[in-house]
């Protein structure tokens, strides 16, 4: 496994603690453009996804790549991930990763 | 003289009109008195007294400064007083007049009011020295028993005999004022007169025994040996000369049995006034008057051990039959029946013997009783489920009076109802009562029970509002009876709405309720909540879905309680009486494939298979012992050993055939043919590889088993379910919360996600188990990332192996 780049899970509200830095998310996408994907985070937030959308819509998308702001990810992979996928199961991961058991992850 | 005393003042007293002498100071005379010595303070004599006011009496305390005035006799029974100082309060449900002052009006005087004439009617020596001796029957107990043998006299409280001196035993009763005059005992008296005041006339030859009582009062008494009674009311004298007569407040509903021996006592102080007539067992006695009084009826809540003289009026809610029994002390009979009041309250009436026989038929469920003076003894919480401490042993001087006039305030029977969804979480063991709309219903089978009687069972499904469905077992004569018309109304398309009192909550696939020997049922009961049920059922229950917390035999239903494979070694699971039910989140790592199968029996047996492994004839049979039949083609059924792993640790299990068609993906006929038949190594080995490394929910049976000398714990796979992420997932959230709030409290320093040492710290490890979270639903293309299970050191074979 390549680790040398390590992505911490975040979900809406807790970008904003990554600007600038590599994280991970999963989106449910509500409308692609040209060059960017408009998802809803899994806590209901809103997150633009700069980079061209997959050539599958699929309803959950993963993203991984830079955060600009508290609310875009410059993403550098997309990954599918269906449309069976809890948001909140994810989300709460998400807490998990950066509250808690910070230490398990980066 | 009778203008002297304050006519009508006891009533105020009684009705907290007037409480001390700030409202009026009374005139009243001592128609009793008796000196005792309270055990609080054995140095002072206290002396106490009745007072009258010339139709009614009370009783009263004189305070430690009238000493004197007794003692030298300035005052004394007929003596006629001002209270100057005094104070009514209630002790221990009585009202009792504390007297610090006094004006001795008159020192010595008749008896003013009914006693007169009674008195004159009598004996004179008789009638005084009743007067005196009355002063003890005159004073109600405060829960001790009256035994005092002044002069001869004795007041029993307890059987006859005991105290039973024999001589002339007058005894007075007090009249009709009766609330004062709870009296216990009189015990026999030979050739003694009770003289009641009020009109009850003497003239009773003294041989006979007669007994009369006073209307109204309850008076059941048993026949004693000699007692002369005369009770105020009109009863008189013309009383002929009848042995052991005994004449009962009207209504009263004793058997007459007259027993010798008897003590009685009782003047039941209540009576509701409607008893016109004489009462049945009132033979050739004049009429009596009737006892006005208000009855003293105490609450079943306030009954204890100590209460003395009670009454309770209560109705009767359930009857128990008449059981012999028999034990070192030799045989008897008992019967018991439970009780409830006005308030709520609830206890449990026993009789013995005697007193069982005399009761029994006289009781009836659902009618109202006036039940005094039995003893009080600690509850049986094993038989008696009855939310009351203590419970009631009727003996020969209870008296039973039934009340003919109905009292809505008492119900019929007081339930506590819990939802069925409750009792998922409540205790097994525990009684409870439970309401609900009966589904379904089976038919009535017998069972042979371990002590090889054979007794009737009955199960049914009952649904409430909680949304849970209960199963409901009823066992013995409730089988037939409710059971059959729950039948007949489900069958007709119904669904009834059933009660249950005092079942038993029992764990037996998930929580069951199960009748025992006192359950009540109730069809169709007329309750609030019964309508209640009716309308949610008619709206929404009928077609809703409903959760059983009782699984079905074949589901192996316990709740789905999770463990890791570490926890059945640590736990110690299946070790117990009974197995250990749960569910296990793993990899199947391994398969032995020498016996995957068994030749099996075909036959059907009732409606199932026998499945019993089959012995190879030579000739291309099969026999089957169980059956006892040869069969041409055997069935062949899965038993697969797997050993399953999860990141906690290994175990083997064995999967049968439904398992196994799971797992495997194909019948097991199937395998076995391409194993044998066709002898195609490499698609057999194939599907075997496929089945390496996949990971299901598997519910396990886990129970110890004894082979040879060493006891094994044994786990097969009784259902095995394809994992849900979704919901695997959040078993393990609630899992850590779990586990979180108990570190809170511990202070362990325990790290988070599945815990029960995971031995395998490595951080690679723990970004395995963040992966998991992610890939929930479908791993498409890649997205899997090589992970999948908690694991440590998972070779890559099982990657894309799901």
């Amino acid at each position: 496994m390549d680790t040398s780049s390590p992505s911490a899970f975040v979900n809406g509200s807790l970008m904003r603690r990554y600007i600038g830095q590599k994280v991970r998310t999963v989106v449910q996408v509500i409308g692609s453009d040209v060059g960017s994907v408009v998802g809803k985070s899994t806590d209901d937030l809103q997150i633009f996804v700069k980079g061209s959308p997959p050539t599958t819509p699929t309803t959950y998308l993963e993203v991984i790549g830079i955060a600009e702001s508290e609310n875009s990810i410059r993403a550098e992979v997309k990954t599918n991930f269906g449309n069976n996928f809890d948001p909140l199961n994810y989300n709460e991961l998400c807490k998990l990763a950066n509250g808690e058991f910070k230490h398990f992850f980066i | 003289m009778g203008e002297i005393l304050t006519g009508g003042v006891i009533e105020m007293l009684r009705k907290e009109t007037v409480k001390n002498q700030e409202h009026m100071k009374p005139i009243l005379q001592v128609t009793e008195m008796k000196k005792f010595t309270s055990h609080q303070e054995p140095s002072n004599e206290r002396i106490r007294v009745l007072l009258s006011d010339g139709t009614a009496f009370i009783q009263g305390m004189l305070g430690v400064a009238l000493n004197p005035l007794v003692n030298d006799g300035l005052l004394q029974t007929g003596s006629i007083l001002r209270l100057d100082r005094f104070l009514c309060s209630d002790i221990q449900n009585k009202k009792i007049v504390v007297v610090t002052e006094v004006e001795v009006i008159t020192t010595k005087a008749d008896i003013i009011g009914n006693h007169v004439r009674a008195r004159k009617a009598s004996d004179q020596s008789g009638g005084e020295s009743s007067n005196k001796s009355n002063a003890t029957s005159g004073f109600e107990q405060h829960g001790r028993s009256d035994v005092t043998s002044t002069g001869g006299r004795q007041v029993n409280n307890t059987e006859i005999g005991t105290s039973y001196v024999g001589q002339q035993r007058p005894q007075l009763y007090g009249s009709g004022s009766g609330s004062s005059f709870e009296q216990s005992a009189r015990s026999d008296l030979s050739g003694g007169h009770q003289i009641n005041t009020g009109t009850s006339h003497a003239a009773i030859p003294p041989q006979q025994r007669p007994q009369v009582y006073g209307s109204g009062s309850s008076f059941e008494q048993n026949g004693r040996s000699g007692s002369n009674q005369i009770n105020t009311g009109t009863s008189h004298a013309a009383i002929p000369p009848q042995q052991r007569q005994q004449v009962y407040g009207s209504g009263s509903s004793v058997a007459g049995s007259a027993p010798s021996a008897r003590s009685y006592s009782n003047p039941p102080t209540t009576y509701p006034p409607q008893r016109q007539q004489q009462p049945p067992m009132y033979q050739n006695r004049g009429p009596v008057a009737r006892n006005e009084a208000p009855p003293r009826i105490i609450p079943i809540n306030a009954l204890n051990p100590y209460s003395g003289r009670w009454t309770i009026k209560a109705r009767v809610t359930s009857k128990g039959d008449l059981r012999r029994y028999n034990n070192p002390r030799g045989d008897g009979k008992v019967f018991s029946f439970d009780l409830l009041d006005a308030d709520g309250g609830e206890i449990r009436a026993a009789c013995f013997n005697a007193v069982a026989d005399q009761f029994f038929e006289q009781i009836v469920v659902g009618n109202l009783y006036l039940i005094s003076r039995g003893s009080l003894r600690p509850a049986q919480k094993k038989y008696n489920h009855l939310p009351n401490d203590y419970e009631i042993t009727l003996n020969n001087e209870s008296t039973i009076e039934q009340c003919y006039e109905e009292d809505a305030a008492i119900p019929k029977n007081l339930y506590n109802f819990r939802s069925i969804g409750d009792i998922e979480s409540m205790e097994t063991d525990s009684i409870i009562d439970v309401i609900g709309i009966v589904s379904s219903i089976s038919p009535t089978v017998s069972i042979m029970r371990k002590t090889g009687t054979e007794t009737q069972k009955r199960s049914l499904q009952l649904k409430d509002m909680s949304g849970r469905s209960v199963e409901v077992t009823m066992w013995g004569n409730l089988c037939n009876a409710e059971g059959q018309q729950l039948q007949s109304l489900c069958d007709s398309g119904e669904f009834p709405v059933l009660t249950v009192k005092g079942a038993r909550i029992s764990e037996f696939n998930g929580k069951a309720v199960s009748t025992i020997g006192s359950s009540q049922l109730f069809v169709e009961p007329d309750l609030v909540e019964a309508q209640k049920l009716k309308e949610w059922f008619a709206r929404e229950g009928r077609s809703a879905p409903f959760i059983s917390i009782s699984r079905e035999l074949t589901g192996g239903g316990r709740v789905d309680v999770r463990k890791t494979i570490s926890q059945i070694k640590d736990e110690k699971l299946g070790t117990s009486e009974k197995p250990d039910w749960i569910t296990v989140n793993a990899t199947i790592i391994y398969m032995k494939v020498d016996n995957f199968y068994y030749t099996a029996c075909p036959l059907m047996n009732g409606d199932r298979q026998c499945n019993k492994k089959v012995t190879d004839n030579g000739d291309g049979t099969w026999r089957c012992e169980k059956c006892d039949k040869c069969v041409d083609e055997c069935d062949y059924r899965y038993i697969l050993q797997l050993q399953l792993q999860d990141h906690t640790g290994l175990t083997w299990v064995t999967a049968f055939q439904e398992a196994g068609e799971e797992i495997m993906g194909m019948p097991a006929k199937d395998l076995y043919y391409v194993k044998h038949e066709h002898m195609d190594e490499e698609k057999f080995e194939g599907i075997i590889r496929k089945v390496a490394f996949t990971k299901y929910l598997f519910k396990l049976k886990v129970k110890e088993e004894t082979y040879g000398d060493e006891p094994t714990v044994k786990a097969t796979v009784v259902k095995v379910e394809k994992i849900n992420y979704g919901s695997d997932t959040r078993t393990v959230l609630e899992a850590i919360d779990k586990l979180r709030t108990e570190n809170a409290s511990s202070d362990a320093g325990n790290s988070g996600i599945g815990t029960s040492g995971t031995r395998d710290p490595s951080s690679s490890l723990e970004r395995n188990q963040a992966d998991q979270y992610e890939n929930q639903g479908q791993y498409m293309g890649g997205s899997y990332r090589g992970s999948g299970s908690y694991g440590g050191g998972l070779p890559r074979q099982h990657v894309g192996g799901y």
